[in-house]
């Protein structure tokens, strides 16, 4: 569904990506993991347009989007929830929602929408006239997220939801990732949360200095000895199936 | 005592119409500040302008296609908004799309080289001629127990209501209007929703445009119309800053405010003091300093929420 090919992304003079190339399937949960500053979020603003690539080449769904702007890539059914939520905080929740649809035409539709993520989310209703700014960190994730879902989108792409919320909130907002995936979006997701994050993913690349230097399934990827070192700590790790348990 | 009050109450109405020409330009460049963090000085320029192009489609339909009275009027306003319209569009091209990644402060040097190159262009195509713009409702006046009121002068006080009414509905309740203030507010995560930034911004020129039109037809029966017109815009820049810089409320109120201040300052206190007759055309910066004195945000000051 997604292709990247030996992408190579620039900050002015700076080289941000030395050629990555990736797959996401459609369906699945792909998970990229690395330390700050490896490149995560450059990926997926790549991805969607909000800087090009000098070099490679992304394809969705078989078609070129690497030169198209983030408009356009929106239509085409991707949609990415950005570092640090960045909702809106002078607007509403519901104008938040409605900015999330606004690529919708029809009245009906959009009205639709916004009825199925308030019966998802019951407190973005309670909220709907609240300032978006006055919401609490893991409400505003939730509006985040919600926002994006408004397009109904066929990519999800997610940078680091958890960041900067209490464990009990980041479990929630896993459990919302589980099962928007477990409902048939196909998921882009960046994580610092390895533990959690390759648990429910499907598929996971680990990046550092701008290059893919692993990738594997959650399986493959504890067993590797560097991985375990740099990221995970040795026996720190839950089984996956006590993760859901608790 | 009572010549006292009559006179002031008349000179609050008449400042009053004066605050509202500011408002409009301030809110002209309050626009375009919050959605591209640039101070466009060139905001009394376009008032100019559109002030010019209603005077000289005025006095076309009357010379050429023989209309007169309301319909002439009527018939210029609409052309001239026309036109501001399109000049925003050209704005948004020449000034503010190709200097969009540089620093704001090249954008800054650029709209202050707009506005001298304006009053050039102006200068040369209308002549270096003072022009008396002649007013729909000529020297027609209201009156409430003895105060008497010009009829343009409510008549701005109307426009300039409707306007912001307008103004307001647009952007509480319309799709569009929301999404300038989401672009405004994070041009990323904007473009992350499908909002069309680049329209959006030409839009917000549009607006800055139109405004500032209506405000150059609205004054120019007030006083004479010349290429310094312009310079009464950029008092519009006090009247932002004392309502607080970037705050729409803000823009409208601080420009009522500066006109009641300036028109009682010229009328009843210097006629009482005369030394202060002498000072008037300083005392809307007298008044800015002491706002970034006192209260350095404004009386509507918003907090700097600034995204990297
Ligand atoms: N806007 C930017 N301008 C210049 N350099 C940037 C910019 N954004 C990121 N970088 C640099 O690109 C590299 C990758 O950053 P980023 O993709 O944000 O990493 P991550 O999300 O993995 O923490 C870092 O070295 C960072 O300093
Ligand atoms: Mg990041």
């Amino acid at each position: 569904m997604l292709k990247l090919v030996g992408v190579e992304t620039f900050y002015g003079k700076v080289k941000a990506l030395h050629g990555v190339s990736l797959e996401v399937q459609k369906g699945q949960l792909v998970c990229i993991l690395g330390a700050n500053g490896a490149g995560k979020t450059t990926i997926l603003k790549t991805i969607s347009g909000l800087v090009s690539p000098e070099m490679g080449t992304v394809r969705f769904e078989g078609r070129r989007i690497d030169q198209m702007d983030p408009e356009e890539i929106v239509a085409l059914g991707i949609s990415h929830v950005p570092e640090g939520r960045r909702i809106f905080p002078e607007l509403t929740v519901y104008e938040n929602l409605l900015m999330g649809g606004f690529l919708i035409e029809s009245g009906d539709l959009l009205r639709e929408r916004l009825e199925a993520t308030y019966d998802h989310f019951p407190l973005l209703k309670k909220r709907r006239h609240q300032l978006a700014g006055t919401l609490s960190g893991g409400e505003q994730q939730m509006l985040a997220i919600s926002r994006a879902l408004m397009l109904k989108p066929k990519l999800l792409l997610m940078d680091e939801p958890s960041l900067g919320l209490s464990p009990l909130l980041v479990r929630n907002i896993f459990r919302t990732i589980r099962r928007l995936h477990e409902s048939g979006v196909t998921i882009l997701l960046v994580e610092q949360n390895v533990n959690l994050a390759l648990q429910i993913a499907d598929y996971g690349y680990v990046l550092s200095n701008g290059k893919i230097f692993i990738s594997g399934t959650y399986e493959e990827l504890i067993e590797e000895e560097k991985v375990r070192e740099y990221y995970l700590g040795e026996g720190k790790y839950i089984r996956r199936s006590r993760l859901w348990s608790g | 005592m009572t010549e006292l009050l009559t006179g002031l109450s008349q000179e609050v109405v008449s400042g009053i119409a004066l605050g509202c020409i500011y408002a409009l330009v301030a809110l002209g460049f309050t626009l375009i500040y919050r959605a591209t963090e640039v101070v466009n000085f060139a905001q009394g320029e376009l008032m100019m302008v559109g002030a010019y192009v209603n005077f000289f489609l005025v006095s076309r339909i009357s010379a050429n296609l023989g209309i007169t009275g309301a319909w002439m009027y009527f018939i210029a306003f609409m052309g001239a908004l026309l036109f501001a319209i399109i000049f925003g569009i050209i704005l948004d091209l020449v000034i503010n799309r190709p200097l969009r990644d540089q620093p704001v402060f090249s954008v800054i040097m650029a709209t202050i080289s707009i506005s001298i190159i304006l009053r050039a262009l102006v200068a040369m195509i209308a002549g270096p001629f003072t022009h008396i713009q002649s007013s729909p409702f000529g020297d027609g006046v209201v009156s409430f127990n003895k105060i008497a009121i010009s009829v343009q002068d409510v008549f701005i006080i109307f426009c300039a209501i409707v306007l912001v009414i307008l103004f307001y509905i647009f952007f509480r309740k319309s799709r569009w209007g929301v999404a300038m203030q989401a672009t405004s507010a994070d041009p990323t995560a904007a473009q992350l929703m499908g909002i069309p930034v680049k329209k959006v911004y030409r839009l917000v020129w549009i607006f800055a445009t139109l405004v500032a039109t209506v405000g150059g037809i609205l004054l120019a029966p007030k006083t004479l119309l010349d290429t310094n017109i312009g310079f009464i815009g950029l008092k519009a820049f006090p009247a932002a800053v004392l309502g607080g810089f970037g705050s729409v409320p803000g823009a409208i109120f601080g420009g009522v405010i500066l006109g009641i201040i300036e028109t009682i300052s010229a009328g009843t206190l210097s006629y009482h003091f005369a030394w202060i007759k002498e000072i008037n055309d300083v005392i809307p910066w007298l008044v800015l300093i002491a706002v970034l004195m006192v209260k350095p945000d404004g009386i509507f000051g918003i907090a700097k929420v600034k995204k990297v």
